[in-house]
């Protein structure tokens, strides 16, 4: 049963969430703040946080960040607001997803499901692919840059294996939606250009000038030196 | 006519005073000039008054330095004639011209603009008038704009507030519906319609919160090179519409498009025309970017056609209610001019209304157009 960590202060919403995530066969640890989430994580690993962007104290991208210190736990951010503002503040903290309120559960629980997959599960095992310095080893799903063992999350994980196992093809922001993150051609793009600069930043030398995952603009990203 | 003892007069008086000045040194010149020349071509002549003034003047008589001399002479008296014509024009003329400037300004929006008007004559007061009606045309439309930036957030602020419990309640629905087939009919019945109602006000503030970001100019365009024909059958048929409308769209037409936003727009346009339209319903596109969404149905009542794109507006008040939010025309307009373009509707000559859905024509590729892609 996936386990599902919800940090959302208020009761109400809380409460409605954790009966609608337990109906749908999860199960729920709630927190109500930003402090207490973190702590949960600590504690014992949860397969996916749910976490809302207006919390007391600490805010949702404070507590994004903060995970993403010493967790790849799959995040889902729930922005109040929706704002594009908001969105790109979650994404660029490190969310794998966001989810504007109210939350239609159904629409939840296929963005969970998406994070719940495992990474790439349709890409056959073939050999470790080099580019440089880089390894990616789609077996143990294992990735090193000179040797040194890079932390990335699923999703990271997930876009890497799709771009680097069609080196030189440009792939469009709508096929990787489809492919890496589940999402239907009306899903949000800026999921996949957010993880791209966070994949940036931890495999290219420059991040600012990529060298292995390159923005075709107008079209797409491609991977290959 | 003389209309008060002004320096309006007096600027024009002494405009005349001295252009007949310059005039009156420019002929002395002219006559000087000529005067000496012809004394200089006899100089064995009767004249003494010119040798004399030759004589008087610092020249070393021969006749070529004398000519030089005098055609020097005559262009600074010419260039200092007509800057002083000038200047003086421009001393009368300048007060005018920066009133023109500034009525021009406020015109084109810059408020804040003010002259400085110098001295006591009727072009400072006018130019003191036009200042306190800036400032307190400033003042209106200041007060103006807070009450609206006030409305604008209250809205904002009301339908945010709104979104709590009902992501609450939203959370729940699926719940409820799930447990109705074990409840009496009268339960499930009560069931049913929170369910809906809650489903409706769910749109209503999804569409407030869309509006208030739009008066708040924080909707961003999220443009890409999307396949034209693609981005409008996926449209349909994730709504089901995809058998009930006819696509008429040129194979491989691509533009520069917000997928989220222009799913947005032929949504809400198609979605109307199925429901108050007949059939046969036809999505059009052409090359510049038109998109028409046509259907066969009564077409629009002529009185409603100017408020169709305002907010609530009902064009039949004994529909005085339906699924929608009555925001919707108003969010697929704003969503057309955050692209650049515009949304007109209309009827035809025919029958049935046509929405005609303009985006600018430099987020069209050609189909033909293969330019090798650029990295950056």
């Amino acid at each position: 049963m996936p386990q599902i960590l919800l940090i959302e202060d208020d009761a109400h919403v809380r409460e409605g969430l954790e009966i609608a995530l337990r109906h749908l066969g999860h199960e729920v640890r709630a927190r109500g703040d930003g402090e207490t989430g973190i702590a949960a994580v600590q504690e014992s690993e949860p397969d996916v946080v749910v976490l809302d962007v207006m919390l007391p104290g600490a805010d949702g991208f404070e507590v994004c960040r903060r995970l993403r210190g010493f967790s790849n736990v799959p995040i889902v951010m729930l922005t109040a607001r929706s704002d594009d503002m908001d969105v790109v503040a979650g994404l660029e903290a490190g969310a794998d997803d966001y989810l504007a309120k109210p939350v239609r559960p159904r629409v939840l629980e296929a963005k969970l499901k998406a994070l719940l997959r495992r990474a790439a599960p349709t890409m056959p095992p073939g050999g470790p692919l080099v580019f440089g310095d880089l390894v990616v080893d789609r077996g143990s799903l294992i990735v090193t840059k000179a040797g040194r063992h890079l932390d990335l999350t699923r999703m990271e994980l997930r876009l890497l294996l799709e771009l680097a196992g069609n080196p030189g093809l440009v792939l469009s922001r709508q096929q990787l939606l489809a492919s890496v993150w589940d999402q239907d051609y009306l899903g949000d793009s800026r999921l996949v250009d957010a993880c791209v600069q966070r994949l940036r930043a931890k495999i290219e030398d420059i991040p600012a000038e990529p060298r292995l995952l390159r923005t075709v603009r107008g079209f797409g990203y491609r991977f290959g030196p | 006519m003389i209309v008060g003892p002004g320096s309006l007069q007096r600027r024009l008086l002494l405009g005349f005073v001295g252009i007949a000045l310059v005039t009156a040194i420019v002929a002395a010149a002219a006559t000087i000039t000529g005067f000496l020349v012809v004394a200089n071509q006899h100089p064995i002549g009767a004249n003494r008054y010119a040798r004399r003034i030759i004589a008087w003047l610092p020249l070393n008589p021969s006749t070529r330095q004398v000519e030089l001399t005098l055609v020097v002479i005559g262009i600074v008296l010419i260039t200092i004639a007509v800057n002083t014509a000038l200047s003086i024009g421009q001393r009368v003329l300048r007060p005018v011209g920066e009133l023109a400037d500034a009525a021009d300004r406020m015109a084109a929006g810059d408020l804040g603009v003010r002259l400085d008007p110098q001295g006591h004559d009727e072009i400072a007061d006018v130019g003191r008038s036009f200042n306190v009606m800036a400032q307190s045309l400033e003042a209106s439309v200041h007060t103006l704009q807070h009450m609206e930036t006030t409305a604008r957030r209250f809205a904002a602020d009301v339908s945010h507030e709104l979104r709590t419990p009902l992501a609450a309640m939203t959370a729940v629905t699926d719940v409820l519906s799930a447990h109705t087939p074990g409840m009496n009919a009268e339960a499930a019945r009560a069931t049913d319609l929170v369910v809906r109602e809650i489903g409706h006000l769910d749109r209503l503030v999804s569409d407030l919160i869309e509006m208030s970001r739009f008066d708040a100019g924080t909707a961003l365009l999220d443009a890409e090179l999307v396949d034209v024909r693609v981005a409008i059958t996926t449209s349909l048929e994730v709504r089901g519409w995809g058998d009930d409308v006819h696509v008429d769209v040129e194979r491989g037409l691509r533009a520069h498009l917000d997928l989220r936003r222009f799913d947005v727009i032929l949504a809400n346009l198609v979605g109307n025309a199925v429901k108050y339209g007949s059939p046969p319903i036809t999505v059009t596109a052409r090359n510049g970017l038109v998109i028409e969404v046509t259907d066969h149905g009564p077409g629009i009542p002529e009185e409603a056609l100017p408020h169709l794109f305002e907010r609530f507006y009902k064009a039949d008040a004994a529909r005085a209610r339906s699924d929608g939010s009555g925001l919707g025309l108003a969010i697929a307009l704003e969503n057309a001019r955050l692209h650049g373009g515009d949304l007109q509707a209309g009827n035809r000559p025919d029958a049935g209304a046509v929405f005609r859905l303009t985006l600018p024509g430099n987020s069209v590729v050609r189909p033909i157009a293969r330019t090798p892609p650029t990295t950056c």
